[in-house]
C-alpha cells in the first residue's frame, strides 16, 4: 500500500485529507508541524507528501526545505495553501514541493494528482 | 453531525480561545511580532478549516480578520485597542456561530447580515488605516482597455495577462480565439439555468470575468434570485462548437472572433511616465538589423531589473512571447517596443492583422504533449493535470540553484515525472528518464534533466523560464526562520544537521523505533462517566466478599475458607481503589479551565466602567473534578463582576485616596488537603459594615435590635442574604435582582463553602472552598427506628454518648451543654415525623450525632452509631426527586440500599 504523509497543523484539515486518501486506499500518516512530519519521515518512508504551508515551529517551506536536504530517496510533495494569488506558489516550488494546491482542495483534484505524483496506473 | 464537523467545532473552538489570549498578550506587548505571527496563523488556520464546509458566514468574517491580521503583521495597520475590540467582537460571533452549528447542524440563514457587517467592519480598519497605500488601483485595467478597438471596445484586460498569454499561444498554435458577452437573462435562475457553471463550462475556456450589470443593493434588499451579472469569456474553441454550445440562449450571447495580437495588452503600474527612450531606440535597432537573440537579452535584462508589476515588465513580457511565437511579425514588434514610449497600448486594430499567425508553428508544445499522452489510456482531466504537472516540473528545475537542497529537488522531481509516465503507461521513456537524473545528480545541476524533458515533450515551455526570473528577487526577500537561514548557509547535503538547534535533535535516530504517538486524547465524557459507574458499582460489589466471608465462618463454620476470602478482599479492595483513584484523576481538570475567561471578562467589564483593575490569577493548575470545575464558572464570574462593579473605586477617587491608581484583583487557586480553595481578593472599597446594615434594616431583613447586636463580621454576611443589593443605582453589570445569595447556593449545591471577609478602605477578600471531587461520599452509618440511614461526614461534628438527665428543655426545644457550649438538640425521629422514641443504651445514654449546618451545630438524637463507608451517590431519580431530604442513595455491599440523608433540609 502507498504511505502518504500529510503535514497540516489543523486537525480538521488533516482527517478532511486522511478521509480523502484513505477511501482511495491509501495508507496515511499525520504530522502536527514540520518538525514533527521531519521525525516521522526520517523513521518510516513515505510515497507522497501533503503539506501545509503555515504552521508552527517548522512551516511547510522549512520542512520541504530540510527534507530535500537529506540524502535520501525524495517522494514527491503536493503542498496546499490557502493563498491563490501572491507567488507562494513560485516559493512552494523553490523550497521542494512538486505540485501547489490552492485549499480547500477538491477531493478529485487531490487525488488525480496523487495518481500521477505515485505512479499509478490510471483507469 | 459528522465526526469531521465535530472536529472542525472543537478545534474552532480551541483557536477561538488561543486569538482571544493572543490579542490581550498583545494589548500588552504591541511589537511582539512573533505572537503577532502566532496571530495570524491562527486566524487563517481557522479560516481555511471554515472552507472546508459550506459556512460563508463564518468565513467571511474570518477572512476579514485574517486580511486585517496580515495588514497589522505587515505594519500596514496599527494595532489599536478598537482593533482588538472588533476582532474580538468578530470572534465572538464566529464562537456563536460554532454554538449554531454545534446545536443546529448548520448556521442560521439570518445571520448572514451580521456576518457582512462585521467582514465589512474589519475591512474598515484596513482602508481607513491604509489610506496612504491607496494608490494601486484595481481599476486600472478597465481604463487600458478602453481603447484598443475603436468600433467595439472590448476590456481584455479585464482577462489576467497570463490567461491572454495561454490563449495568444493557443492562437499561434492554429487555434481560433473569440470572445463572448453573455448577459444572462435576469430570470435566469427561474428557467432552470446556472450561468455560471454555463460559463465556466464554455469548452476550452481561456479566462473569464464577472462583472455586475448595476452596482450591488444593500444585504437586506439584495434579490438574490435575480441576476445581475455580465460573463466575460476568452476561448480558444472553434466558432461551431460555441454555437453548439450556446444555443439556448442565442439571445444572452455575443460571440466575437478576436485576432490575438489584441491580446497583448501591457498593463500596470506607469512608474511615473516613460523614461525608456535608450531601450526603445536599442531595441528598434536590434530589430531593424534582425539581431533577435540581442533584442531578446536586452528585453530579458530590462526585466530583470524592473518589477513585475509595472506597466514596462507587463509589455516587455509581451514583447518575449511574441519574439519566441511570431519573430517574423516586425510590425507587431514594432508597436509594440514603441508603446513603451508613450505608455499607451498598442493599436492593434490600426495593425494590419491578418498577418500569418495562423500558418505559423503548427508545432505548438502543449499540443504535442497532449498527444503524446493520448496514446496511453487516461482521461482529459488527467491528460490536463499531467500536461500541468510536467510544466510545474519543468518551472522547479529552472529555479535558481538552491545549494542545500537543490538534490534532494531534483531527486524529488526526477520522482515526480517517473509517477507520471508510469500513470500514463509510458514505461519505455523511464530508463531515459533514470540515466538523465543520475546526470543531473552528478553535475548538481538540472540541465541534463531539462534536456531529457525537451527532447521528450519537443518545445519550451518558454514562460516558465521568464516567470521564474522575475520572481526570483522576491522569493530572497522572504527571509527564512533562524533554523533554516543556518541551514542555508551550509553548503554541503546535510547528513546530520546541526543538534544544537531544538528539534532537530533526534533526527540522526530514523531505526524502527515506535512512532511517535500523540501525548494527549480527547474523550467523550460520556465514555468516562460509564467508566465512573461501573467503577462504582465495582466497589459495591467487592463490598459483598466480607459479606461472605462472615456467613462462610457463622453460617457454614469454614473459618479456613473465610480467611482466604478476607486475604483476597484486600487484594480486589486495594486495586478497586487505585483504579477509582485513578478514574477520578481523569476526570480533573485544571481550574485554569474557568481561570481563562477571566482576563478578557475584567478587560471589557473594567473599560466599560471606566476604571483600571490589573488581573492577577495564580495557581492555575490546580486541579478538581470536572463537574466541580464546571460548578466553579457561574459563581465566579458573579464574585468578579460584583468586585470590579461595586469593589473597585474610580481612578480619580483612588487617586485621592493614594491608592495605586490601578486596582488589583487576585483570583488564586490552591489545594488545601482534599478541598481546593479559591481565593478572590480586591484592594478596593471594601464593604461598609454600617451600610449593609442599615440597608437591610431597610429592605426589612433585620429589625432594629439585631442591628445593634451584630458584629461586623455579621453584618458583612448580609451580602448573602437574599435580595440583597447595597447599590443605589442597579447596573447593567452585577445588579440583576441577585446578589451573593446566588453564589452561596451554587457553591453549597456541590458541598462548598464561601466566606467572605472584608476590610473598609482596604479590599474584600471571598474564601471558596470546595471538594476536590463529588464523586465519592464519605457518611456515617446511623440507625434510628429499626432501620439505617447515611449522613455525610462532611456534615458531622462529633458523636457523643450523653445521659438522658443532661437534657435540657428550654421553651419546648431540647438543648445540652457540651464543653460550655449550648447545643440544640433534635430528636430525628421527629424531625422525619417517624412515631417512635430515642433509645437510650443499657447507661440510659442517648447516642447525639452533633452536626453542622453553615455555622450552626445541632445534636441529632439517634438510636446508635454504625460504621462509616465511603459509597458511591445517586441522586435520586424521577418522582423520588422531589424528596428533598434526601440527597440520594446508595447501594450496599449486601445488596440493601442505604438513603443518605440532606441534613441542610431536615432540620
Amino acid at each position: 500500500m502507498k504511505r502518504i504523509l500529510i503535514v497540516d497543523d489543523a486537525a480538521t484539515v488533516r482527517m478532511y485529507h486522511r478521509n480523502i486518501l484513505e477511501t482511495a486506499g491509501y495508507a496515511v500518516e499525520e504530522a502536527v508541524n514540520g518538525i514533527e512530519a521531519l521525525e516521522k519521515s526520517l523513521q518510516q518512508s513515505f510515497d507522497l507528501f501533503v503539506v501545509d504551508i503555515n504552521m508552527p515551529k517548522l512551516d511547510g517551506y522549512g520542512f520541504l526545505r530540510e527534507l530535500r536536504s537529506q540524502d535520501v530517496a525524495q517522494a514527491p510533495a503536493i503542498m496546499v495553501s490557502t493563498e491563490a494569488e501572491s507567488n507562494d506558489h513560485i516559493r512552494a516550488y523553490a523550497a521542494g514541493a512538486n505540485v501547489y494546491m490552492v485549499k480547500p482542495v477538491k477531493p478529485d483534484q487531490l487525488l488525480i494528482n496523487v495518481k500521477l505524483l505515485i505512479g499509478e496506473a490510471c483507469l | 453531525m459528522n465526526s469531521l464537523l465535530e472536529q472542525f467545532i472543537s478545534e474552532a473552538r480551541d483557536f477561538l480561545q488561543g486569538i482571544g489570549e493572543k490579542l490581550m498578550e498583545l494589548e500588552n506587548d504591541p511589537g511582539n511580532a512573533e505572537m503577532m505571527t502566532e496571530l495570524f496563523r491562527f486566524v487563517h488556520t481557522l479560516k481555511g478549516n471554515s472552507g472546508l464546509f459550506e459556512f460563508p458566514e463564518m468565513t467571511r468574517v474570518l477572512h476579514a480578520g485574517e486580511d486585517l491580521m496580515d495588514a497589522v503583521r505587515h505594519g500596514k495597520v496599527d494595532f489599536s485597542k478598537e482593533l482588538a475590540d472588533r476582532l474580538l467582537d468578530a470572534m465572538d460571533y464566529v464562537g456563536m456561530l460554532c454554538d449554531d452549528i454545534d446545536a443546529n447542524g448548520g448556521i442560521d440563514a439570518k445571520r448572514a447580515a451580521d456576518s457582512a457587517r462585521l467582514a465589512e467592519s474589519l475591512r474598515q480598519l484596513i482602508l481607513s488605516e491604509a489610506v496612504a497605500g491607496a494608490s494601486e488601483l484595481p481599476e486600472e485595467a478597465a481604463i487600458t482597455g478602453k481603447d484598443i478597438s475603436e468600433d467595439k471596445p472590448i476590456h481584455f484586460a479585464c482577462i489576467s495577462e497570463a490567461e491572454r498569454m495561454a490563449a495568444y499561444r493557443r492562437a499561434c498554435g492554429g487555434d481560433t480565439l473569440h470572445w463572448l458577452d453573455y448577459s444572462p437573462s435576469e430570470e435566469c435562475f427561474f428557467q432552470g439555468d446556472d450561468p455560471f457553471f454555463q460559463a465556466r463550462g464554455t469548452p476550452d475556456l481561456m479566462g473569464v470575468n464577472i462583472t455586475a450589470r448595476q452596482p450591488f443593493s444593500a444585504l437586506e434588499e439584495l434579490d438574490a434570485y435575480r441576476c445581475i451579472l455580465d460573463f466575460q469569456i476568452l476561448t480558444s474553441a472553434p466558432r461551431e462548437e460555441l454555437d453548439e454550445y450556446f444555443r439556448y440562449m442565442p439571445d444572452q450571447i455575443c460571440i466575437v472572433p478576436v485576432s490575438p495580437l489584441f491580446l497583448a495588452l501591457p498593463q500596470g503600474d506607469p512608474n511615473g511616465g516613460p523614461v525608456y527612450e535608450d531601450f526603445v531606440v536599442e531595441a528598434l535597432g536590434h530589430l531593424a538589423s534582425g539581431r533577435m537573440a540581442d533584442l531578446r537579452q536586452a528585453a530579458r535584462s530590462l526585466i530583470e531589473l524592473s518589477s513585475p508589476e509595472l506597466w514596462l515588465s507587463s509589455a516587455l513580457r509581451w514583447l518575449l512571447l511574441v519574439i519566441e511565437l511570431e519573430p517574423q511579425n516586425r510590425s507587431a514588434l514594432v508597436m509594440l517596443i514603441e508603446s513603451l514610449r508613450d505608455l499607451k497600448p498598442p493599436q492593434w486594430a490600426k495593425h494590419q492583422a491578418h498577418t500569418s499567425v495562423n500558418e505559423l508553428s503548427q508545432t505548438s508544445q502543449t499540443r504535442e504533449l497532449a498527444s503524446s499522452v493520448q496514446e496511453s489510456t487516461i482521461s482529459s482531466e488527467e491528460v490536463k493535470a499531467l500536461t500541468e504537472l510536467v510544466a510545474v516540473q519543468r518551472k522547479i528545475l529552472l529555479l535558481p540553484i538552491e545549494a542545500g537542497w537543490q538534490l534532494g529537488r531534483l531527486k524529488a522531481v526526477s520522482t515526480t515525472i517517473a509517477g507520471c509516465l508510469r500513470a500514463s503507461g509510458d514505461l519505455a521513456s523511464l530508463p531515459g528518464l533514470a540515466a538523465s537524473t543520475e546526470m543531473a545528480l552528478d553535475e548538481a545541476t538540472a540541465k541534463p534533466l531539462l534536456e531529457w524533458l525537451d527532447t521528450k515533450y519537443q518545445g519550451t515551455q518558454a514562460p516558465a523560464a521568464a516567470e521564474v526570473k522575475t520572481v526570483k528577487a522576491e522569493i530572497k526577500i522572504q527571509a527564512p526562520t533562524g533554523l533554516l537561514e543556518a541551514q542555508m548557509s551550509h553548503p554541503t547535503v546535510a547528513t546530520r544537521p546541526t543538534s544544537d538547534t531544538e528539534g532537530e535533535s533526534k533526527f540522526g535516530r530514523r531505526s524502527e523505533d515506535a512512532t511517535t504517538s500523540p501525548k494527549s486524547l480527547k474523550v467523550d465524557q460520556a465514555k468516562i462517566d460509564r467508566l465512573m459507574n461501573l467503577i462504582g458499582e465495582m466497589v459495591v460489589s467487592k463490598n459483598a466478599l466480607p459479606y461472605l466471608a462472615g456467613r462462610a465462618e457463622n453460617v457454614f463454620g469454614v473459618r479456613e475458607l473465610s480467611r482466604e476470602i478476607k486475604t483476597q478482599y484486600a487484594v480486589i479492595n486495594r486495586i478497586a481503589e487505585e483504579m477509582q483513584d485513578a478514574i477520578m484523576q481523569v476526570r480533573m481538570m485544571p481550574v485554569s479551565f474557568v481561570f481563562q475567561r477571566f482576563p478578557r471578562l475584567v478587560r471589557d467589564t473594567s473599560r466599560k466602567l471606566g476604571k483600571e483593575v490589573n488581573l492577577v490569577l495564580e495557581g492555575e493548575e490546580t486541579e478538581a473534578d470536572k463537574n466541580i470545575i464546571e460548578s466553579l464558572g457561574d459563581p465566579l464570574v458573579h464574585i468578579v463582576r460584583n468586585s470590579l462593579d461595586h469593589g473597585f473605586e474610580q481612578p480619580e477617587v483612588r487617586r485621592a485616596l493614594g491608592k495605586p491608581v490601578a486596582g488589583t484583583l487576585t483570583i488564586r487557586a490552591s489545594q488545601e488537603s482534599d478541598r481546593v480553595v479559591i481565593e478572590i481578593s480586591d484592594d478596593g472599597k471594601g464593604i461598609d459594615p454600617v451600610a449593609i446594615k442599615q440597608k437591610a434594616y431597610e429592605k426589612g431583613l433585620i429589625d432594629e435590635a439585631s442591628m445593634e447586636r451584630l458584629s461586623d463580621q455579621e453584618a458583612v454576611n448580609l451580602v448573602f442574604a437574599s435580595g440583597f443589593s447595597t447599590m443605589e443605582v442597579v447596573s447593567d453589570l452585577s445588579g440583576r435582582g441577585v446578589g451573593m445569595d446566588v453564589v452561596k447556593t451554587a457553591v453549597e449545591k456541590v458541598n462548598g463553602t464561601v466566606v467572605l471577609e472584608s476590610t473598609k478602605g482596604k479590599g474584600t477578600r471571598i474564601r471558596l472552598s470546595l471538594p476536590l471531587s463529588m464523586a465519592v461520599t464519605n457518611v456515617m452509618i446511623v440507625e434510628f427506628d429499626g432501620q439505617n440511614f447515611g449522613i455525610p461526614m462532611d456534615n458531622v461534628v462529633e458523636t457523643v454518648r450523653i445521659p438522658r438527665s443532661a437534657i435540657r428543655t428550654i421553651k419546648k426545644s431540647m438543648a445540652t451543654v457540651l464543653r460550655g457550649r449550648i447545643v440544640p438538640l433534635k430528636s430525628i425521629n421527629s424531625l422525619l415525623a417517624l412515631d417512635a422514641e430515642p433509645k437510650a443504651n443499657a447507661e440510659d445514654e442517648l447516642a447525639v450525632l452533633v452536626v453542622r449546618t453553615g455555622d450552626e451545630s445541632v445534636g441529632l438524637l439517634v438510636d446508635d452509631f454504625r460504621e462509616t463507608i465511603d459509597i458511591i451517590l445517586k441522586p435520586m431519580a424521577g418522582v423520588l426527586a422531589g424528596l428533598s431530604a434526601y440527597s440520594g442513595s446508595a447501594l450496599m455491599g449486601d445488596g440493601s440500599v442505604l438513603m443518605i440523608l440532606n441534613v441542610k433540609e431536615i432540620l
